[in-house]
């Protein structure tokens, strides 16, 4: 009977005129829009391309260890164009460096901050607008409608029970908003494979088919939503009304007072102060490595340095004796205190970004208990664009950098090796300095000292265009694995567990109110 | 009769339960609105007058040396603007933040910026109650103005009296507009008086024409929603049908098309990127550079002691001058098209009423993208004055070379700007200028006009469809 019920009503539902324009709209919205999301993220994977192969590019003129600062990007993710999560807005990139770490990151995704105003879109926003609202609009008269047509009474005066009747009308509904979720589905994917950029991997196959599931079940709880106000109110305008309403406030309203009460509940550090910490870190650096004894802290004599060196540093082209004892023994000093340091800004960047994502958990939670925001958040979570995948990226960033500073230290012997800043063999840059330099120092003769300047100039800039690169095969390199699946849906099993029980408890509710529904 | 007509109407509104849930919604978030504001407000006016002082008090620092005035890096802020309670713009994610000196103004930054790890939520205020609860409301109330009376067999019963149809029309129109002004009023009144209560904002007299300004152009958004209501009504056989309709166009409009403008914009406009800026940037750096001869012999070098032979100051001074003058131009175009592109995105967003009227709105609160680029022209013009004030002063100093150009060095070692102190009280200080009213109203009139436009339009709509309809 339930199975007939079903049957029925499915049929009826395809021919109604709702069905037929959400439906219509969900696919407009998908095939106009998608092939823009791709070409998108298209465009986002070029650039990623590009400064991938720019660092390679640097690595080929690396001369000495100090100019060791390669950056590391973050691979976009191609499941963006279902969820773009929070990815845009977070930082892609750093630069292991051992001076300092890149400050706040803040709209980094964002080159023209005046566009920062204009929402983005995706493919879930589409399901959890569009076909939420459908999902209401069908489910809105399923019980109040029939009671005003009188069919209701019909029904229920033959031997069918209550609860068939309403598992029909359930298995209907669902059954009809699975119509527009597969095709939009379906629409997604085609576009997706048809487009060169990008290439799907078995994992993202399997997250694609979760966020399939994911849209159904949210699907069906908000229909199960609009049952419960069918089956409460006696008319099938005020279910309307009312169920409008509370979508409203669950697409619009909640999520924006949870982001402020969020806000105000708990406070983060400002921008600022997150700056003055970070400078203040750095200035006791400084003042520490000021504190040295004399002899380490103030070279004498003199040196030239060339600012070709790889990744934008400079090194050093040729010093005078004094100048390179002064340097071997400043480095193995300095060197391993500023990586203690960068520890302690990488702690406090750490802290900073923890208390970003307190407060946004606790938006999520005051917000999440609607199914809209539940869906939300796990689309982004399957799609891998939501924060603990940039927390996995922070990690093995982090990682990275002791592994990148172990590898110098490794090689330079302690920072003590001269390879470290000057590219010449050792016993070089001295005698380059009193051959070329030290003549052109002591001319008083104007005329003498600028021709003397002049060769000097030449042979400094050929010395460091002739300077050997060094040889990098064995240099770690940056390996980077996105969230696995595994770890994923441990992180999604709350959210999608929560959005179950909401959809089981939306129906229990409407089952009870159906089953003290008065039919007249 | 109209009056007649409208009046049942609204009595007929106000008992019913939408009318309940819009009323208590729409207040209560107004109220919100109005609470939330004020504590923003008190913490915003706090930290600029912090900044505030903290950049003059820095200035005033400066003061003992002309040069060092000309060369002071100032952080301007932007003012936090009393309205941003009726429409914030977006403010909290656009710049605000301006570094400048006598010579040039850097692009405008955000500083500051609250957590970016949070939903991208819209500022909490009248616009926003506006355009999404109160013009969903105006369908709620319409959707059923036509077809819902045929359906219930009074529309025949009306109209067989002698009652003209336009008459019905207009006055199923005013009854809507009036029942909706209930809560409109009702919260704008709710959220001002917690605004004026409260002793941290202080609303100017001449606010007030702002506000009522954008009271109407509320009711002009509005009515674009009644009407569209009384439209699709009148096109429809059965109410459920026209709610469904109302509910697709409301959704496709007010929600969907802002956000999908996006995307077929980016599409088709390409973005100038911050590393082109840089690049265009060491670019024409390097040119003048390679080229320093052309402003005089040695221009390309100096040492700190004047009289070095190889210093050739005025031909320096011109290099940097033309250094920075070229950057500005290069800096200025850039600004240019994000602006461009930025605006770009609004008018194509234009499609949408929400923006025609969320811009609109924006304009008469003086807040929003429109006021950002204002603020920064202002800078600019600020720190053409400096410089005009630094060079009047350094024209009375004999003993300055008279050069004002952007190298520090060379001021500092050369006296190419004078040394000689200044009173700090005669340094010109950036004051920010608000839009007029006549010029809010001339940058609005484009959206204002289109309201009217969709509003004239789509009245007709609905009087020939009413006037066509099938009453049985």
């Amino acid at each position: 009977m339930i199975w007939k019920i079903a049957k029925k009503e499915f049929l009826l539902n395809l021919m109604t005129f709702k069905f037929v324009i959400g439906t219509t709209v969900c696919i407009v919205l998908m095939a106009v829009f998608m092939p823009g999301l791709v070409s998108d993220y298209g465009e986002r994977l070029q650039n990623y391309n590009g400064n991938v192969a720019m660092n390679e590019a640097e690595f080929q003129k690396v001369k000495v260890y100090n100019n060791l600062t390669p950056t590391v990007y973050r691979t976009p993710t191609v499941l963006s164009v279902f969820s773009k999560g929070i990815v845009d807005r977070l930082e892609n990139s750093e630069r292991i460096d051992l001076d300092e770490v890149s400050g706040t990151e803040t709209g980094v995704g964002e080159t023209n901050t005046l566009l920062s105003v204009f929402p983005t879109l995706d493919v879930t926003l589409i399901f959890k607008i569009v076909i939420s609202v459908l999902a209401l609009l069908m489910a809105y008269d399923v019980v109040s409608g029939e009671r005003e047509q009188g069919t209701l009474r019909l029904i229920l005066s033959n031997t069918t029970s209550r609860h068939q009747v309403l598992l029909g009308k359930l298995l209907a509904g669902w059954m009809t908003l699975a119509v527009p979720v597969t095709v939009a589905f379906i629409i997604a994917l085609l576009i997706l494979l048809t487009s060169n950029a990008v290439s799907l991997s078995g994992a993202d196959w399997l997250r694609i088919a979760l966020m399939y599931v994911v849209s159904l079940v949210f699907v069906g709880s908000m229909f199960n939503l609009g049952l419960l106000v069918s089956a409460v109110s006696r008319g099938s305008a005020i279910a309307l009304v009312f169920a409008l309403f509370l979508w409203l406030c669950m697409a619009t309203i909640l999520p924006n007072a949870g982001a402020h009460i969020a806000a105000q509940l708990r406070p983060i550090e400002s921008p600022e102060q997150f700056a003055a910490r970070l400078k203040a870190i750095t200035d006791q650096r400084d003042r520490e490595i000021a504190d040295l004894p004399r002899d380490i802290q103030e070279g004498e004599g003199t040196s030239r340095s060339d600012g070709t060196g790889a990744f934008g540093n400079g090194l050093i082209v040729f010093a005078n004796k004094p100048f390179m004892d002064y340097l071997t023994r400043l480095y193995p000093i300095t060197e391993p205190h500023k990586m203690q340091c960068i520890d302690k800004l990488l702690h406090v960047k750490a802290e900073y970004l923890g208390g970003l994502v307190r407060q946004k958990h606790l938006a999520d939670t005051l917000a999440g208990v609607t199914p809209i925001i539940l869906c939300e958040r796990l689309m982004s979570t399957l799609a891998g664009t939501d924060f603990g995948n940039f927390g996995s990226f922070k990690g093995r960033v982090r990682t990275y950098r002791h592994e990148v500073a172990d590898y110098i230290r490794d090689k330079t012997a302690n920072f003590t090796s001269p390879i470290y800043f000057t590219p010449s063999k050792e016993g070089d840059q001295e005698r380059f300095f009193e051959t070329y330099f030290k003549p052109y120092d002591q001319t008083q003769d104007k005329a003498e000292k600028a021709k003397l300047y002049e060769i000097a100039m030449q042979k400094y800039q050929q010395a460091a265009t002739d300077a050997p690169t060094l040889a990098l095969q064995d240099f770690p390199a940056f390996t980077y694995r996105s969230q696995s699946l595994m770890s994923t849906l441990q992180q999604a099993i709350p959210a999608a567990g929560l959005l179950i029980v909401e959809g089981i408890l939306f129906f229990a509710l409407s089952f009870v109110a159906f089953l003290r529904y008065d039919v007249r | 009769m109209i009056r007649q007509i409208a009046v049942k109407e609204v009595l007929e509104n106000l008992l019913s339960l939408r009318f309940t849930l819009s009323l208590l919604l729409t207040v209560s978030l107004f109220a919100v609105c109005g609470y939330v504001f004020v504590n923003g407000y008190r913490e915003q006016s706090q930290d600029y007058w912090k900044r505030t002082n903290e950049n003059l008090s820095a200035l005033g620092g400066q003061s003992d040396a002309l040069y060092e005035v000309a060369f002071h890096q100032q952080g301007i802020y932007r003012k936090p603007q009393p309205l941003a309670v009726c429409a914030e713009g977006d403010e909290k994610s656009l710049p605000n933040f301006f570094a400048v000196n006598a010579f040039t103004a850097d692009l405008p930054r955000i500083k500051g910026q609250a957590n970016f790890a949070l939903p991208h939520f819209s500022s909490l205020d009248w616009v926003l109650v506006v355009s999404l609860i109160l013009s969903f409301a105006a369908m709620v109330f319409t959707y059923d103005g036509i077809c819902g009376e045929r359906e219930a067999g009074t529309l025949r019963m009306v109209l067989a009296n002698t009652i003209p149809r336009h008459e019905v029309l207009l006055g199923k129109y005013l009854g809507a507009m009036v029942t909706l002004m209930i809560p409109l009023i009702a919260g704008m009144l709710v959220s001002l008086i917690i605004v004026a209560l409260s002793r941290d904002v202080s609303l100017a007299p001449a606010v007030w024409s702002r506000i009522l300004a954008i009271g109407l152009l509320s009711l002009l958004y509005l009515s674009i929603f009644v009407l569209s209501g009384l439209f699709v009504s009148s096109r429809t056989g059965h109410s459920p049908n026209a709610m469904a309709i109302l509910l697709l166009v409301w959704v496709v409009f007010v929600i969907l098309l802002p956000s999908l403008c996006r995307i077929v914009f980016e599409i088709s406009y390409k973005e100038p990127s911050a590393a082109e800026l840089d690049r265009r940037l060491e670019e024409v750096t390097k040119q003048l550079w390679d080229n320093h001869e052309k402003f005089g012999k040695n221009a390309g070098s100096m040492s700190g002691n004047l009289s070095d032979p190889m210093n050739n100051p005025p031909a320096r001074a011109r290099l940097q001058n033309a250094i920075v003058d070229a950057r500005n131009d290069i800096t200025d175009d850039y600004h240019s098209k994000l602006l461009a592109q930025a605006f770009g995105h609004r008018d194509f967003a234009r499609l949408s009423p929400v923006v025609m009227y969320q811009r609109a709105a924006e304009t008469f609160a003086g807040t929003g993208i429109n006021r950002c680029a204002n603020v920064y022209k202002q800078v600019k013009g600020y720190g053409a004055n400096l410089k005009e004030f630094v060079r009047s002063e350094d024209s009375k100093d004999p003993q300055s070379l008279h050069l004002i150009g952007p190298e520090h060095e060379m001021a500092r070692s050369w006296r190419a700007i004078s040394h000689n102190p200044v009173g700090f009280d005669a340094i010109p200080k950036f004051q920010e200028r608000d839009f007029t009213v006549a010029e809010s109203l001339r940058l609005a009139v484009w959206d204002v006009g289109l309201l009217a436009l969709l509003n004239v339009a789509l009245f007709a709509a609905a009087f020939v469809s009413f006037v066509r309809y099938d009453v049985r």
